[in-house]
């Protein structure tokens, strides 16, 4: 159908783009306004969700920090055939760090691993009394890049290293590190699986209780829609209002988070002797907060679309 | 300017609500649509704005197919029919001001028409002290008369009113049949459906009466006056 015919019409002047986004605000927060209870509910469940979702990511966040230092210490160690004079060592190591995955070369002395040795003997060096000085072998500690630190990748690595002239017997602990990474393999899809369920319950929540927001406005709805309001015009205050509340509820969310973190942090420094510098503890960089404030907006909206959905008017 | 071929409309699975209904409005046209309760009325009037699809046949309004219509239509149809709906849908939440507004807003009037605009409607309905109640607050008529104000605010080409004087006495009847008949002066084509014999012989103009569904009589009485 064309437009209408405007002959028949009292003459008046139409608003442009910007009021008419204006009219549009000016509506969603007049409904924000009016219906307080709903407002408050809808916001308070998306901070909640947002909240939990947050402290999930925190733990997330740190969990990925705590192995990350772990598998710092996946080292493998490289022995030699036979002595070797410091030019050929250097080359040895020159050609080590060549190595894809090669994130530092260590070379330990035949000194220096006695004395490792020793000091793990704590309080029992006098076993070591009279012993040579050079009785342990020298060798090469090479510690791998973070992307090359799973079983498949060290397992290559090795046979890359192997391959080198010089190097001997190559140690790296197998068992520990094969079962670490499985480990850490299974957190990292239970993490996922439990995020992304913790999203789609989040959703589903979030776009029920618009609803209810819906479902109270269902007469106006419909009066708007009888009066000849376009699809759009019905739609366009509601989502607005759904991203009202999700950015209002992301920030609270958010705020929530630092406050509760740093007086956690607090806290714990009073009452457990507890160093957070030393802790490792990480709070969630700030993409992930810009990410949380942003999914807290979109959040807002998904729910709103999901349950004008089913008010298909007319 | 309202035309209806071999319309049967069906809800779920009862008898039909209409039944084979032939009917030609022409425009500028007052008509009166009469029928005992239940005997197809607000459905008829339902078609025109389309919030009822027929089961069978076709409606068409001002040249336009509207059983065809999409969604994205069917707004710009019924910006040109003003409806005072039976149970009258005001928004109790609101005021009589906002009720009326909303017509216009839903246009994309600029605030400040809209607000000339629809004091001069609530003026020549007689509410305009009425302005900032909600509608819970007002007498049966004066609700009424404030659905007749929002129906006719915009000047719609078609004016469709279920049992609008239902509330009223006499005297506020003959006010509201004439502010219909001013309507229809001014080029708007009526349908008014009532069962109200005071209403109906208002003055001679057309009757169209439903029984069970279907059209017993249409008769002209004579031209109006
Ligand atoms: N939404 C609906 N769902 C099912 N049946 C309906 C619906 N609306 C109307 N009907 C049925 O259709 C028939 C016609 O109803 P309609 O409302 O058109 O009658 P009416 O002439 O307007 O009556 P009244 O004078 O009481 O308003 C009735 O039998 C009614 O029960
Ligand atoms: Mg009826």
């Amino acid at each position: 159908m064309s437009r209408p015919r405007h002959n028949l019409r009292p003459h008046a002047s139409t608003m442009g783009h910007w009021s008419r986004f204006c009219y549009f605000a000016g509506k969603a927060w007049a409904n924000l306004i009016g219906n307080k209870l709903v407002t408050i509910l809808t916001v308070f469940t998306i901070t909640l969700a947002l909240l939990i979702i947050s402290l999930f990511l925190l733990f997330y966040v740190n969990l990925e920090g705590t192995v990350e230092q772990w598998s710092r210490k996946v080292v493998v160690t490289a022995y030699f055939d036979n002595e070797l004079s410091p030019q050929e060592l250097g080359a040895l190591k020159n050609r080590i760090a060549a190595l894809p995955g090669t994130e530092s070369v260590k070379y330990i002395a035949k000194d220096e691993a006695l004395k490792r040795f020793r000091s793990r003997l704590k309080g029992q060096e006098a076993l070591l009394e009279g012993v040579a000085p050079d009785v342990l072998p020298a060798s090469i500690e090479i510690s791998l890049k973070k992307q090359f630190r799973s079983v498949d990748s060290v397992t290559g690595f090795v046979v890359g290293l192997k391959r080198i002239q010089g190097i001997g017997e190559v140690q790296y602990g197998e068992e520990w590190v094969r079962k670490f990474f499985t480990f850490f393999q299974f957190l990292r899809v239970l993490g996922i699986l439990i995020g992304s369920f913790l999203i789609l319950a989040v959703l589903f929540i979030v776009s029920n209780t618009i609803k209810l927001t819906i479902l109270a406005r269902k007469e106006e709805l419909e009066i708007l829609s009888l009066v000849g309001a376009t699809p759009f015009f019905i739609k366009a205050p509601f989502l607005i209002e759904g991203m009202l509340q999700g950015a209002v509820g992301s920030l609270l969310a958010v705020i929530l988070l630092v406050g509760g973190y740093y007086t956690f942090l607090a806290q714990a420094v009073n009452f457990l002797s507890f160093n957070p510098a030393e802790s490792g503890l990480i709070f969630l960089p700030t993409e992930y907060i810009v990410a949380l404030l942003l999914g807290g907006i979109m959040l807002g909206l998904i729910g709103s679309l999901a349950s004008l959905k089913k008010f298909a008017t007319t | 300017m309202i035309e209806l071929h071999n319309v049967t409309v069906t809800y779920q699975k009862d008898a039909p609500a209409l039944n084979g209904i032939n009917l030609k409005i022409p425009k500028g046209d007052f008509v009166f649509l009469t029928g005992a309760s239940g005997a197809g009325k607000s459905t008829l009037l339902r078609l025109i704005y389309a919030a009822v699809t027929p089961t069978r046949g076709h409606v068409v309004v001002d040249g336009q197919n509207v059983t065809r219509m999409t969604r994205h239509q069917i707004p710009f149809l019924r910006r040109n029919i003003g409806v005072v709906f039976q149970d009258f849908k005001l928004l109790q939440s609101r005021s009589v001001y906002d009720n009326v507004a909303i017509t216009l807003e839903v246009l994309g009037w600029e605030k400040k028409d809209i607000g000339k605009k629809v004091y001069h409607i609530l003026k020549q309905l007689g509410i305009e002290h009425k302005l900032d109640a909600s509608p819970q607050r007002l007498s049966g008529g004066e609700q009424q008369r404030v659905a007749l104000a929002r129906a006719l605010v915009n000047e719609p080409r078609i004016l469709l009113a279920d049992e609008p004087t239902g509330n009223l006495d006499d005297h506020n009847k003959d006010q509201i049949l004439r502010i219909f008949k001013e309507a229809n002066i001014r080029g708007t084509t009526v349908v008014i459906a009532s069962h109200d014999k005071r209403v109906v012989h208002y003055s001679h103009n057309r009757i169209v009466h439903l029984d069970k569904g279907s059209i017993k009589e249409a008769h002209d009485v004579t031209p109006q006056a």
